[in-house]
């Protein structure tokens, strides 16, 4: 049982890495936190699922063309709604609910019902030991893994990635010297959505999709970022996937009635304890 | 300042008086069930057996001459909405109420139609409470779980020889309701269950429950829930190995069941509402609806529009006719009400506390359709 | 603008249009505007945490379930008359609110923030989960409407007087406080951190009594909220509740009390018009936030009335 629930636990855990890198990178550029995320994965599944169902693409140019696309309305929602919602925190808190409640229900006028998602990762089931899943976790985790090396690299090697952490570590430096830095955020926004929506198509296959299902993902993905420190990226994966192993556990041998707890615990007592999170770097002023 | 406030209120009064479609003649039947979230395909079917049955009485020349008008109101399968939905039919001036749809939301609308001394048939919600002596505005035709659960208990050990069962089921007043009724069947069979985990309604991953129920060992799995999480916990019982043949009761009976755990929805067994095969009448019914709502952005679902459609034609509609629109006039008929439907053995009757007594009809999964159970 | 007569006759006049209100006005407005004035309630508490401290909430709607479900679990499971459940539930709510929150008070703004959002889920999933206690997802059914002396509150118009008469007793003790050397500390904490921590043992003191202010009065609008609907249901009281009340809050302006109770009326009224038009009425509130966030970020109504909010909030400094 323990294998069985750890496995489960770490593909879920790796979605909300996934999800949650989507706040940590717009945190570390804007010092923000965008609450239309849990919504944008929800959106990303269901654009993944039109997409899969007229074009009948197989899952790897599936994800791509889903990433693309969903990278192109970060970028264009940051340049004519987000950029309007910059004066402090509880505006764009407030703003960006409003977006997620919107896309929610725009897609809620289409799909009222839960619906099925095409095994677009095959439907053979695998078997480790006791423990037996989907193949589709394991695209979850690669997917994952592929994910945050690509993303390191490029913020590690290329002058794009670089400039984007010229301005998440000081704005006006970056400008300073010649960064573009409306352009720097706004790819950041692309990059957000990007990855969000990815996730939901990773994740459509495994559980039915519905209008409502970015809510808790978004929360518990939420919690991960800061669990793990808002500003890290390893941090937000290591938190997701933490988050991921640990409700399946206390479901499973505790209660499943206080699964979803387990998050929103940790949650607030890492803020409690330590606000940075787990692998956060930066001091947040108390007053 | 608080001279704004009085001005906005009254201007959407305003409004809300006059939007109001229909003449001042019609019968005005409200319906409330959910109609958008996940319990989506239950109240659609309810919705299209009510229009199906207004449609004829009104084509017939409606109630000595005045038209049905129907008023929908969606509650989205949520306890706290419906009463709300409850309240705007109240304030809406209907003259009676038939649907309902989800024990927790039934229990919680029935108070204000109480309240409003309102008659209120209810047809998609099966938790006993809901009929007992406090009940006086309140009907209900659908059986209960009094009777379902017990059924279903009986046929697990006695037809299908079940010795290791478990139990999955909602937190909600339909799981929790058919849980206790189920476990005590099983009591007096003499058999007890190996493992029982509850889940919340909108749960999309049962991991943790299931787990916990494949260590268990189970040759039968007892789902006390509904639409979508059900047919999710079908497919990743499977996923995960489970090979307990699943049961159930009502609230399986729903064709999406079947299209969305097409592999393992089969062999279910559970206890339903309404099947075509009972008797030709209902045959001829079933074939008039699915060729009447196919082809829609819906499927048809004639299981679910079942009742309200027999309610409406063969319950409100005569006695509308006969005792008009006088709450407490309509309120006695049904009291007093006795008849023959179609897929319902026998002759059917409303008991003291307003239930509608009858037998229920056991079904099987097969092809992807629901199939009369032969026995094993 | 400005002579205390003009204001009198207003307020006066206004009094005399709200009492006469049920009489004149169809039930279904006197049922919303009970919901408005029961609103009002949680919406200033949440003005004096956030125009008093920068802080921001998203717990209140669970503070409001706290209050509701203290007093509902009270009245059907012990058998306590209603009114004497009204101080044991705000009691309740300002201890659980001191209890989770108290530690996070200290926290920065969006750390704050944050938390709050942690505070509200756990809350409303202990309501949702701890089915012994709550009845979980079954709610709590036939709650009493509240009554004195043989004289109970069970009609809309009946109960419109007893909503009246509190929201107008909290919005004069709004004022008092607001007033008082409590509401000016509070106030300068929020226009200068720095400065005001020079005080530093009061400043943490001075947040959890603001904290434990906008609990009292969410639970004081959760005892009312129970005995009106007379059924509550955990989802009833989650992260939607709360969004609305800090939305209600925002778009009145934190400072201005009678902006706050105008932002309510308007936009319950707003919410209830639309509730027929089904998933484009969630499509429109939503477009209201972000529209409302993006062109009116200070909040619309003191736009209108900036200069009704400024003499107010100068003449009672």
């Amino acid at each position: 049982m323990f294998g069985q629930l750890v496995i489960g636990g770490f593909a879920t855990g790796c979605i909300y890495a996934v999800v949650g890198l989507g706040f940590t990178l717009v945190y570390r550029t804007l010092r923000m936190v965008n609450f239309a995320q849990g919504h944008v994965f929800m959106a990303g599944t269901f654009l993944g699922l039109v997409i899969a169902e007229r074009m009948h693409l197989p899952a790897l140019p599936l994800l791509l063309v889903v990433g693309a696309v969903a990278f192109g309305l970060g970028m264009v929602l940051e340049r004519f709604v987000f950029r309007r919602l910059y004066h402090n925190h509880e505006v764009f808190i407030v703003g960006s609910i409003g977006l997620g409640i919107v896309l929610m229900n725009g897609v809620r006028v289409f799909f009222p019902e839960p619906v099925p998602f095409p095994k677009v990762f095959g439907s053979e089931v695998v078997q480790i030991g006791t423990a037996r899943f989907q193949e589709a976790y394991l695209w979850v985790v690669a997917a994952t893994l592929i994910l945050v090396v690509l993303l390191h690299a490029m913020f590690t090697y290329t002058r794009t990635g670089r400039a984007l952490r010229a301005v998440a570590a000081d704005a006006e430096i970056a400008g300073a010297v010649g960064v573009n830095v409306k352009r720097a955020i706004g790819l950041t926004f692309g990059l957000s959505f990007a990855v969000a929506a990815i996730a939901g198509v990773l994740i459509g296959p495994l559980y039915f999709v519905s209008f409502d299902m970015g809510d808790m993902v978004g929360l518990k993905a939420f919690s991960a970022a800061v669990f793990g420190g808002i500003n890290s990226i390893p941090g937000t994966i290591l938190g997701g996937i933490v988050i991921g192993i640990l409700e399946n556990l206390a479901g499973g041998y505790i209660s499943s009635a206080y699964k979803d707890l387990v998050a929103f615990v940790i949650l607030l007592l890492m803020l409690i304890w330590r606000p940075t999170g787990l692998l956060g770097r930066e001091t947040p002023v108390k007053v | 300042m608080r001279m704004n406030k009085l001005v906005t209120a009254l201007v959407a009064a305003g409004a809300m008086v006059a939007a109001g479609p229909g003449l001042a003649q019609d019968i005005k039947l409200g319906v409330v069930a959910g109609m958008s979230g996940p319990g989506t395909s239950y109240g659609i079917g309810i919705r299209q057996g009510a229009e199906m049955a207004v449609k004829e009485i009104n084509a017939a020349g409606g109630i000595k001459g005045r038209k049905i008008s129907l008023v929908v109101v969606d509650d989205a399968s949520n306890p706290a909405q419906s009463v709300s939905a409850m309240q705007r039919l109240v304030s809406d001036g209907v003259d009676l109420v038939v649907g309902g749809w989800g024990s927790s939301q039934v229990l919680a609308n029935m108070e204000v139609a109480e309240r409003a001394g309102l008659p209120y048939i209810v047809v998609g919600a099966t938790n006993p409470k809901i009929t007992t002596d406090k009940n006086k505005w309140t009907y209900r035709v659908i059986f209960t779980d009094s009777v379902q659960a017990e059924q279903i208990a009986e046929a697990a050990v006695k037809r299908l020889g079940m010795k290791r069962i478990a139990v999955i089921h909602d937190a909600n007043d339909y799981g929790v309701g058919n849980r206790d009724i189920f476990l005590a069947s099983l009591k007096k069979l003499g058999v007890e269950p190996v493992v029982v985990v509850p889940y919340q309604t909108a749960d999309k991953d049962f991991t943790a429950q299931l787990t916990r129920i494949r260590e268990a060992n189970p040759d039968g799995l007892a789902i006390f829930g509904t639409i979508p999480a059900a047919p999710a916990i079908m497919n990743q019982a499977r996923d995960l190995g489970i090979k307990a043949r699943f049961i159930g009761t009502g609230g399986l009976a729903n064709e999406n069941l079947m299209t969305l755990a097409p592999k393992a929805s089969e062999g279910t067994v559970l206890t339903t509402y309404f099947h075509e095969d009972v008797d030709p009448e209902a045959r001829a019914w079933a074939d008039r609806y699915v060729k009447e709502f196919s082809g829609g952005s819906q499927p048809p679902r004639p299981v679910l529009a079942a009742w309200e459609y027999r309610a409406i034609k063969y319950i409100a509609a005569p006695c509308l006719e006969q005792a008009g629109t006088d709450k407490e006039k309509l309120r006695q008929c049904f009291a007093n009400w006795k008849g023959k439907l179609f897929s319902v053995p026998g002759e059917a009757y409303f008991d003291k506390t307003g239930q509608l007594i009858q037998q229920s009809v056991l079904v099987e999964v097969g092809n992807g359709n629901f199939q009369a159970f032969k026995g094993k | 603008m400005g002579s205390a007569l003009t204001r009198w006759l207003v307020a006066g006049s206004a009094l005399l249009a709200l009492l006469a209100l049920p009489a004149v006005a169809p039930q279904y407005v006197v049922h919303i505007s009970n919901f408005v004035l029961i609103y009002t309630l949680p919406v200033i508490g949440l003005g004096f945490l956030t125009g008093f401290t920068g802080r921001v909430s998203l717990a209140q709607g669970a503070l409001f379930g706290t209050g509701a479900y203290t007093t509902a679990l009270l009245t059907t499971k012990f058998g306590w008359a209603p009114i004497a459940t009204l101080v044991p539930s705000v009691v309740v709510t300002v201890v659980l609110a001191v209890a989770l929150g108290g530690a996070a008070v200290r926290l920065a703004g969006l750390y704050f923030v944050m938390a709050t959002i942690g505070i509200q889920q756990i809350v409303w999933l202990v309501l949702m989960n701890w089915i012994e206690l709550t009845n979980g997802p079954q709610g709590v059914r036939s709650i009493p409407s509240l009554g004195a002396w043989g004289y109970s509150f069970e009609t809309p118009q009946q109960f419109y007087f007893l909503a009246l008469g509190l929201a107008l007793v909290s919005y004069v003790l709004a004022k008092r406080v607001i007033k008082s050397r409590l509401g000016l500390f509070l106030r300068a904490l929020s226009d200068d951190q720095l400065a005001a921590s020079s005080v530093a043992v009061e400043v943490g003191r001075a947040k959890v009594t603001a904290l434990a202010l906008s609990a009292a009065w969410a639970g004081a609008g959760g005892f009312l909220y129970a005995h009106y609907v007379r059924y509550i249901h955990p989802d009833m009281f989650g992260l939607e509740p709360s969004v609305l009340f800090l939305v209600m809050s925002m778009f009145g302006g934190y400072r201005s009390v009678e902006g706050m109770i105008l932002a309510t009326a308007v936009l319950e009224s707003a919410t209830e018009y639309l509730r027929p038009f089904g998933e484009f009425r969630m499509i429109a509130y939503g477009l209201v936030l972000l529209l409302g966030m993006m062109f009116f970020p200070k909040g619309i109504l003191t736009l209108f009335r900036r200069r009704a909010a400024t003499s107010a909030a100068g003449s009672s400094a």
